[in-house]
């Protein structure tokens, strides 16, 4: 097994401990969930740094620092000069904040969900939080088409342009038509194709399927959960 | 066809699910952005059904068995909560879902009349995303006042009053009427001719 | 090993059938190639070996398909996928995971094979496809003719006994196809059976042992390989096939042209996408203006960069002088056109003649009729544009740009995956378009269409212009570049052009 063990990743978080993180911070930092209370602060700031130190580890720190600068610029934005502007600029504000300190940490905690985790290791983490076959596959080919579909939308505006189909230009009525018939034509076909391809290596065959790789709980999804139980008991406490 | 049909699903059915639910998805996101502007958030209730009538009407014409509209929209209100929406769009995708799955399955997968109405019942999955607005609305209003400024979450409080859920409510059906329509149309003016269907 | 007795098969959108009474026996060890003109029922046939028709496309199939003697009628698609590989020819679609390692792993996943045993087959076919370098890979990294040899090893692995691989050199260039016949051989020298629907012929000159030339869902023709690649350039062409070699691709043909004096002078035409290095460089380079001229450069050279930045589809990127006049990004939207690698993204309208008008700035029936009439597509003036062929889809895009009064017209790869006679159409195209006055660049990998119709050749190698030429007098330096050596040479790791989605483990 030279070959393929030679350079294993010698950091692996099981997927289940990656949907965790993207949960709770969709619940508590995009979902705002616990309020202002002062003790969800921190909690929170652990729960933005968690993705981005394990991104940082899986060798993606660029885009890693890139948003642990955007967010901490508007972090400090939002503490100390909000609400000091008015009018449209208070609302340009309120926008970029809003994305970078509330979204970014969602959208890097799903990215990093998706872009560490092969086919094989998702499936075998829903299959053992006893997700059926009929959730897993649909799940899977989501995942893997949503670059497609977002390609072929980027390809059709690109076309746009160059048709000079946009607003201020011909036909504004019909843009969304344009924008959004082509789109949908190519990611069909495109998905037609792609479906055979996977049926015709035997996605969703009726046998019990195996998976070569290896997850499991370790130290570092003790620490996940650990820390997942404290950010809910903290939360039960803002309550009372 | 010399294959004998069943009435379980294939694979290929789930990894049609896989594909529609992937351009249905992103078709949202187009929209969800929107949502920032406060004056947006009722506005969902019309923009969401009109925009999703185009890529759901086309998914019907691929569905034949019972369980796909229910597949679908599991995952996407499942997708909607890890990106945020709060934990009732799983429930109300579940549950919209799978009502629009049995209007649909009543027209036999063929009656458009039915595709229409599971249309309307299906779109009622985005009602999950108000609810936090009646259930808890105190929390949901400072919350966002923390999270977004005083000034946005009273922008919130005056376009979402509290007796706005039957407005909503009826706005949803309606639109998802008219986007149903409009997908409809689309199908048959782009997507049979177009060799896609 | 494969029969195949009177054999009929429509599909379920179609009226027309697809397949009519088709017989054929391949026995084991073949190496089969099926040709003909686009839609003549190649790609079907393959489509019936793998069992793909009728598990997943669905149509009335009629006599008696066996494979290694079971009916492919009473078999699901995941018992073929043990006997049959698959190799299909867009890797957008047909790679399902995004690092190599996991694509070799996955039908025998999906087949339930304990792990060890898994490791063991993956191990055996990294030995025999050599591709250790890539193990690590994401798919993204790889180049198109990687690409394929991944596709094959992975369809090996779980040992099948028939190969069948649908037109897999159309996104291939040069490196690529050498690549793709080493990649052909290797199967073949372990005794499997291999059926290559194909169009591109020249390749399979040393691999192919029977060749099946096809025409609108009937056999006409069967050869052995050495006949068949025997035939003269007149025979082949009359069957409306590529040519089979390079040397008689009718270079002798060429005239020579006399270039307006007017150039485009191209200056600064410097890119790099977000966070990464520059992937295209020219400080400045001049064409002659109306020539059709000829973009050539291996996969992720920079040609789409370039053809982008041209078209103003990507900002700030140089500046383009026609006419001295000096165009800037936002003048070249409006100036420059490109007709898309898959031209269904720049195809917006429900009909072609709506097509035609909303790229006029002044809606006229009257001129654009005119268009369609001069690009035969008169006779569909009122059908969808997405149902057309393709050929007739690269035509409308044309009718767009020729109303919409563009100066240079960028192609991207307009005949990846055509015939001869479609090709032979295109290149008709273009030089009419060239009469017209029109510039036109061509982004291509197909000498044939080179050798065609262009006048004047840009190399572009790792984003810097290598050497720009006329064709005339250089025609034994074009060849030589495309030219296939009798060895595989080591593929040279080119840069790869910088995706902006993510992929599940990118």
């Amino acid at each position: 097994m030279k070959n393929l063990n030679h350079k294993t990743r010698h950091f692996i978080v099981d997927p289940r401990s990656k949907f965790l993180i993207l949960l709770l911070n969709s619940i508590f930092v995009f979902g705002g969930a616990g309020g202002a209370h002062p003790m969800m602060l921190p909690i929170r700031h652990v729960l933005i740094a968690i993705p981005l130190f394990f991104l940082l580890f899986e060798g993606k720190g660029k885009s890693a620092c890139i948003a642990a600068l955007g967010y901490a610029f508007f972090y400090i934005i939002q503490v100390t000069y909000f609400g000091l502007t008015k009018g449209l600029l208070n609302h340009m504000l309120l926008f970029s904040i809003g994305f970078f300190v509330r979204i970014l940490p969602n959208v890097m905690a799903a990215y990093y969900l998706i872009s560490t985790t092969t086919v094989s290791e998702l499936i075998s983490a829903m299959e053992r939080m006893r997700f059926s076959n009929y959730l897993i596959i649909p799940i899977i080919v989501m995942m893997r088409f949503f670059p497609v579909v977002i390609e072929e939308s980027n390809a059709v505006a690109d076309a746009m342009r160059m048709r000079d189909v946009r607003f201020g230009g011909k036909k504004i009525s019909k843009l969304l038509e344009y924008r959004f018939i082509p789109m949908i034509t190519c990611s069909v076909k495109v998905g037609e194709e792609l479906s055979a391809s996977a049926i015709a290596r035997g996605l969703g065959s009726p046998m019990k399927r195996t998976n070569i790789c290896n997850i499991g709980f370790r130290g570092i999804d003790f620490f996940v959960f650990v820390f997942g139980i404290l950010t809910i008991i903290v939360f039960s406490t803002t309550k009372m | 066809m010399s294959i004998v049909k069943t009435n379980k699903l294939t694979s290929k059915d789930l990894v049609t699910v896989g594909i529609y639910t992937a351009i249905y998805f992103v078709s949202m996101i187009v929209v969800g952005f929107l949502a920032f502007i406060p004056v947006f958030i009722p506005l969902m209730a019309i923009l969401v059904p009109i925009l999703g009538g185009i890529p759901f009407m086309l998914f019907l014409s691929k569905t034949e068995k019972f369980g796909m509209i229910t597949l679908l929209s599991a995952i996407n209100g499942i997708l909607m909560f890890v990106m945020g929406m709060g934990i009732y769009v799983a429930i109300t995708g579940l549950v919209f879902g799978l009502l629009a799955d049995l209007v649909v399955k009543s027209g036999h997968y063929e009656s458009s009349k039915k595709a229409l109405l599971g249309y309307c019942v299906f779109s009622l999955w985005l009602f999950g995303n108000f609810i936090p607005f009646y259930i808890g609305r105190e929390a949901q209003i400072a919350m966002l006042a923390e999270g977004y400024g005083q000034e946005y979450a009273n922008a919130l409080n005056t376009v979402m009053p509290i007796n706005m859920a039957p407005v909503l409510f009826v706005a949803c059906v309606v639109f998802a009427l008219v986007g149903g329509v409009i997908g409809k149309a689309a199908c048959k003016k782009h997507f049979e001719r177009a060799g896609i269907i | 090993m494969i029969k195949l007795e009177d054999v009929s098969f429509s599909y379920a959108t179609a009226k027309e059938k697809s397949l009519k009474n088709i017989n054929i026996e391949i026995s084991k060890g073949e190496c089969i190639l099926l040709t003909g003109e686009s839609g003549c029922g190649k790609t079907t046939i393959t489509r019936l070996l793998n069992g793909i028709i009728p598990n997943y496309y669905e149509g009335k199939l009629q006599g008696e398909v066996l494979i290694n003697g079971n009916n492919i009628k009473t078999m699901e698609l995941y018992q073929m996928a043990a006997i049959v590989g698959s190799v299909f020819q867009n890797p957008k679609s047909q790679f399902f995971n995004s690092d190599v390692k996991s694509e070799l792993a996955f039908i025998c996943e999906n087949m339930g094979m304990h792990p060890k045993d898994i490791e063991e087959r993956m191990r055996k076919a990294i030995k025999e496809f050599s591709i250790e370098k890539y193990i690590e890979n994401s798919v993204v990294q790889l180049s198109g003719g990687e690409k394929q040899r991944i596709a094959c090893a992975a369809v090996s692995t779980p040992n099948p006994i028939i190969y069948v691989l649908d037109e897999p050199s159309s996104n291939l260039d040069r490196q690529g196809i050498i690549l793709l016949r080493d990649s052909i051989q290797k199967l073949k020298n372990q005794g499997f059976t291999i059926v290559i629907a194909e169009h591109r012929l020249h390749y399979l000159r040393e691999i192919a042992d029977r060749v099946i030339i096809m025409d609108e869902g009937e056999i006409t023709s069967t050869f052995l390989a050495k006949d068949f690649f025997l035939l003269s350039k007149e025979k082949i062409e009359k069957y409306g096939l590529r040519s089979t070699s390079f040397k008689d691709i009718g270079h002798k043909s060429i005239n020579k042209t006399n270039f307006l004096k007017n150039e485009l002078v191209f200056e600064n035409f410097i890119y790099a996408h977000k966070g990464q290095q520059e992937c295209l460089k020219i400080d400045e380079l001049k064409i002659p203006q109306n020539s059709i001229t000829a973009v050539i450069g291996n996969n992720g050279a920079g040609k789409s960069t370039f053809s982008k930045c041209l078209c103003g589809i990507y900002k700030n990127s140089g500046t383009l002088t026609i006419n001295d006049e000096k165009q800037k990004y936002k003048k070249r939207l409006s100036s420059c056109y490109m007709v898309m690698q898959d031209v269904n993204h720049q195809l917006f309208t429900e009909s072609v003649i709506e097509e035609v008008l909303l790229s006029m700035d002044q809606e006229n029936n009257e001129r654009a009729k005119e268009v369609l009439e001069q690009l035969d597509l008169l006779p569909f003036i009122e059908r969808h544009p997405v149902s057309l062929s393709g050929g007739q889809k690269q035509r409308t895009a044309i009718a767009t740009a020729i109303v919409s009064e563009r100066q240079v017209i960028v192609f991207d790869e307009p005949t990846s995956g055509l015939d001869f006679r479609h090709m032979k159409e295109v290149a008709k195209e273009l030089k009419k378009l060239s009469d017209k006055g029109k510039t036109i660049l061509l982004v291509t990998h197909d000498l044939e269409l080179i050798f065609s119709c262009c006048n004047f050749i840009v190399e572009i190698e790792r984003g810097i212009v290598n050497s720009a030429y006329p064709l005339y007098g250089n025609t034994r330096k074009l060849i030589d570049y495309f030219e296939i050596g009798g060895n595989a040479v080591e593929e040279k790791k080119v840069p790869v052009p910088p995706k902006k989605t993510f992929y599940l483990r990118g």
